[in-house]
């Protein structure tokens, strides 16, 4: 199947509180997906949320508690600490150095864990260097660029080649797909007029595609845009990606 | 204040009905004080921008081609992305040494003839040019669009004083005869359209009606063009100063800003103290950017260099050049953790590609006393606090996703949603007690709580344990909660409900399962000399069986009965489907397809090749092979298991036997008219040895398997 895999042995899997709570399947997809490409899967029972929800309300203080919190919870673990979440490894490798900036203990120990942390496309196909999962999924497929993991965390093609690996799937365009369906966390509770809006508009593409499952990479986004569809009477049809690569 | 804001929440706000399930529109109910998350006039704002359609119509025009314009433009150039960062590092090794940068360029400035003037906020600005319009006995003053005077509140204040000031860029101009502030840092009368221009032109200038553009156009250039004759004075912003040289540049489209530096015998020219380069070289790689930026155009119609007032034997020109270099706050801003926000060179790139403009627009950017905000869009939620008060915008920093479009679409690569973060944490200085200012209360309480469930791991699970049990109290019968509207969310989405096992649930389980086979394989001998205890048996042998079973990629779920139909509707609704394949009841356990059915759910006993999902029950199961059992006959019918997509089969852990032997010998098997033994998803290697999942049969397998 993979060869290759001496070099990463030991997968910290950061289910994030998100998918732990709400997308307990999508987390159990993630790790066969891990295993199945040759990755030894742990789960560091201490794990809660990384503090994205108080970064982004503005709560530094609460937000540090968090960080710390998943700091030292991940960082006595070996191996790198994979997430099925853009925004999570995000809020990981930029929140993290931006909470701890002027605190040269911890911003040393929060570094350290910013550079082993990836997002779980990125680390398939940027650290392992796969791009075939060995996944089948007959459907047509479109992609939604979630914003964190496309402009933040860079990762743009990486979701693509794993899907265009993915036998009987036909991958078809969602337009706009790199716009923000409008969640971003608390902004879509504070501002849900605006944040409507924008889901309206995500939803108009999504139905003008022909696809019959739209993919994504963060639960933030699925939960807002298949909420969405769920109150107007459509088809909630946002799958995670994990949910995807893990059907053969 | 709260008097304006329950007017408006009284009202009933429409939504797009378009494609709305229920009914139409919602009533925004009125929302208690404490539990308004909006500052008032902020509200209030968005909520009309997002009922205008006209407006609605404008930003989508706006945003599209603007967007498509900056894209291919930069397209254009090979190495967009090197450029964008070099000219990162030029304006901010600028900024990093500012002051000697605006020493060498004051300098240099005055050697060229130009009178120079410091003004340390808006006042002090003000008043220079109200000093200079006195000196040269001036009643009429063109305006080319700047938007420093418009933070300086130039134009008004001017009045104030006798002068007549006209604005004329054409947007700028149509928003001046309508007593409106830019909507837009670049296109200020973005949210007009030709009838409204039309209407505003045919009021104020007593043309007749037209809403054809080159006619308003034509009309606009004639009424100034005497006041480019006329003016006194010319007042112009700059775009960016060059320190080794004292060069002002000014880029504009129409020729307005050529007019008003040329024609007047006065020129004033208002500049930011941060709209510096050092070099002419560096000025060249920001005109690259800034208009393919702006409006994607390669370079402006016209770009001004200006050195010096007219010398000598000119033919035209002022006679006088001022500049006066504004502060306003920006060494403050320089000195805190918003300095980044300085870099901006005012393209509006970031207004184009917010997603959050494009629907509210630039006017919803209010203040907390209701005063639009200078700047409005990404850039302006970070500059308006930092230049002018946390306290009166730091809300505005709260209406982002931040998306990061606009870091993207910047061409100094401003990070931008970095710095919004900083504007709610505290802004200028990022101390908590700020932070508090603009953060909602329910909010603030909200992140504590969480904050408290989530740095403890046990309280963390009791956390998610509640969840699980209250949204089923919200919601007994749907994997949806329908949250109310004072949420937030509920206004137009549905919540999905926790799972009440999490993901940690499971995997502890499951590892405890794999221990507990662990030792049970070593005690196996034991046990089976002495009887054991009977429930522990079926324990490990439901755990041999669930592992054998997702080894063939079936799926194992341990749930109650209580719990069973809510599995089954949530596999169904997963994959959206609404009809269902089953057994009949009595073959069931009690209620269970009453349960299903209410829920909205089809359920057919008869042959059905369309039905996607399956359900049936089971005879018995096979540990070591992790085999289904299943025997046809009245009310169990076989195509339940094989015809679907889908087949989920409910077994009882009393129901596994260890091994084929054992379940072959049942006496079940041996009276029936036919047996099938299921051994996860059907599958096929016939082509090329390559493993097919769902030839015929099922192409997934669920066991919900009862613990009783």
């Amino acid at each position: 199947m993979v060869e290759n895999m001496a070099m990463i042995e030991t997968i910290q899997f950061f289910v994030t509180c998100l998918v732990d709570t709400l997308y307990p399947q999508v987390g159990e997809a993630a790790v066969r997906v891990l295993r199945r490409v040759g990755a030894r899967v742990e789960f560091p029972a201490g794990q809660t949320c990384c503090g994205q929800p108080a970064f982004n309300a503005g709560m530094r203080p609460q937000a540090r508690q968090m960080a710390e919190h998943t700091i030292r919870v991940l960082e006595s673990a070996p191996g790198v600490v994979v997430l099925p979440s853009g925004s999570c490894a995000a809020m990981i490798r930029h929140g993290y150095p931006e909470i701890f900036a002027g605190d040269s203990r911890w911003s040393l120990r929060a570094e350290t864990l910013a550079k082993r942390t990836y997002e779980l496309t990125e680390f398939l196909v940027d650290i392992l260097g796969v791009t075939d999962v060995q996944a089948r999924f007959a459907g047509q497929l479109a992609y939604h660029a979630s914003c964190h993991l496309s402009r933040d965390l860079g990762v743009i093609l990486q979701p693509g080649l794993l899907l265009r690996n993915v036998k009987e799937a036909d991958i078809v365009e969602l337009p706009h797909s790199d716009e923000c369906c409008g969640f971003g966390g608390l902004f879509s509770f504070e501002y849900p007029e605006i944040s409507h809006a924008m889901l309206d508009r995500k939803i108009h593409n999504i139905r003008s595609s022909s696809a019959s499952v739209v993919v994504a990479c963060d639960a933030g986004c699925i939960t807002h845009i298949n909420g969405g569809l769920h109150r107007r009477g459509l088809s909630p049809c946002v799958r995670h990606i994990a949910e995807v690569l893990e059907k053969t | 204040m709260r008097q304006a804001y329950c007017r408006s929440a009284g009202e009933d706000i429409r939504c797009d009905a378009g494609n709305l399930k229920s009914g139409g529109y919602w009533i925004r109910i009125q929302i208690p004080a404490p539990f308004n998350l909006m500052p008032d006039y902020f509200d209030t704002q968005i909520r009309a921008a997002l009922a205008n359609t006209g407006l609605q119509e404008a930003l989508d025009a706006n945003a599209e081609r603007r967007i498509e314009a900056r894209l291919q433009a930069n397209a254009a150039l090979p190495n967009h992305q090197v450029l964008r960062r070099r000219a990162h590092s030029v304006r901010a090794s600028t900024l990093a040494k500012l002051d000697e940068y605006l020493e060498q360029f004051i300098t240099k400035a005055q050697l060229n003839g130009l009178i120079v003037h410091r003004a340390a906020d808006a006042a002090q600005a003000t008043q220079i040019v109200i000093e200079i319009a006195r000196e040269n006995n001036a009643h009429l003053v063109a305006k080319s669009k700047s938007m420093i005077s418009e933070e300086i509140g130039l134009n008004h204040a001017l009045e104030a004083v006798g002068l007549r000031v006209v604005e004329t860029d054409l947007g700028e101009y149509i928003i001046q005869l309508r007593g409106e502030r830019p909507a837009h840092i670049l296109t200020p009368a973005v949210h007009l359209s030709r009838v409204d221009v039309g209407q505003t032109f045919h009021e104020s200038l007593g043309l007749p009606f037209s809403d054809d553009v080159p006619t308003l156009v034509a009309a606009a250039r004639q009424a100034l063009r005497m006041v480019f004759l006329e003016a006194e004075i010319g007042i112009t912003g700059v775009n960016f100063g060059v320190a080794e040289s004292g060069t002002l540049c000014l880029v504009t489209n129409e020729g307005n800003g050529r007019m008003v530096t040329t024609l007047p015998p006065v020129h004033i020219a208002l500049m930011g103290i941060e709209r510096l380069v050092p070099t002419l070289d560096n000025l060249a790689l920001l005109l690259t950017l800034l208009p393919r930026a702006a409006t994607g155009q390669k370079i402006t119609v016209y770009t001004n260099l200006i050195n010096s007032p007219r010398r000598p034997g000119d033919p035209d020109g002022p006679r006088q050049r001022h500049l006066i270099l504004v502060d306003n706050g920006r060494e403050a801003l320089r000195q805190s953790p918003l300095a980044q926000a300085l870099l901006c060179i005012r393209c509006g790139a970031c207004l184009n590609a917010c997603p959050v403009f494009r629907e509210i627009g630039g006017h919803a950017y209010v203040g907390l006393r209701g005063e639009i905000s200078t700047y409005p869009g990404p850039i302006g939620a970070i500059i308006s606090p930092g230049l002018f008060g946390q306290s009166e915008f730091g809300h505005l920093a709260r209406a982002s996703s931040l998306c990061g479009a606009c870091k993207e679409a910047c061409p100094v690569d401003i990070d931008l949603p970095k710095l919004l973060l900083r504007v709610r944490a505290g802004g200028i200085k990022i101390d908590p007690g700020r932070a508090k200012q603009t953060l909602p209360g329910l909010v603030a309480i909200g992140i504590r709580a969480f904050t408290w469930f989530s740095i403890d791991v046990r309280r963390f699970r009791l956390a998610q344990r509640m969840l699980g049990f209250f949204s089923r109290i919200l919601a007994p019968r749907s994997l949806w909660m329908h949250l109310p509207v004072f949420t937030g969310w509920g206004y137009s989405k549905d919540f999905p409900r926790p799972d009440l096992r999490s993901f940690r649930r499971r995997w502890m389980s499951r590892q405890s399962a794999i221990s507990v086979i662990r030792e049970s394989r070593d005690s196996l001998d034991q046990l089976s000399e002495t009887s054991g205890d009977e429930s522990s048996d079926y324990q490990s042998l439901a755990t041999r069986f669930a592992i054998e079973l997702m080894a063939l990629g079936g799926e194992f779920t341990l749930c109650s009965r209580s719990d069973l139909a809510q599995y089954i509707l949530k596999i169904l609704h997963n994959h959206n489907i609404g009809s269902l394949l089953s057994w009949e009841t009595d073959q069931l356990p009690n209620s269970l397809l009453e349960a299903i059915q209410t829920a909205g759910i089809q359920v057919s006993h008869d042959l059905d090749p369309s039905i996607r999902a399956g359900l049936t029950g089971t005879l018995a199961a096979v540990a070591d092979t992790g085999t289904l059992v299943m025997t046809g006959g009245p009310g169990r019918a076989l195509f339940s298991s094989l015809l679907p997509e889908v087949h989920i089969a409910i077994l009882r852990t009393s129901d596994i036997r260890e091994s084929l032997p054992q379940v072959l010998g049942m006496r079940e098997i041996q009276s029936a008219a036919s047996v099938v033994l299921i051994s996860g998803p059907s599958r096929t290697a016939d082509i090329e040895m390559t493993l097919t999942i769902g030839v015929h049969g099922p192409r997934e397998l669920y066991v919900l398997c009862l613990d009783e």
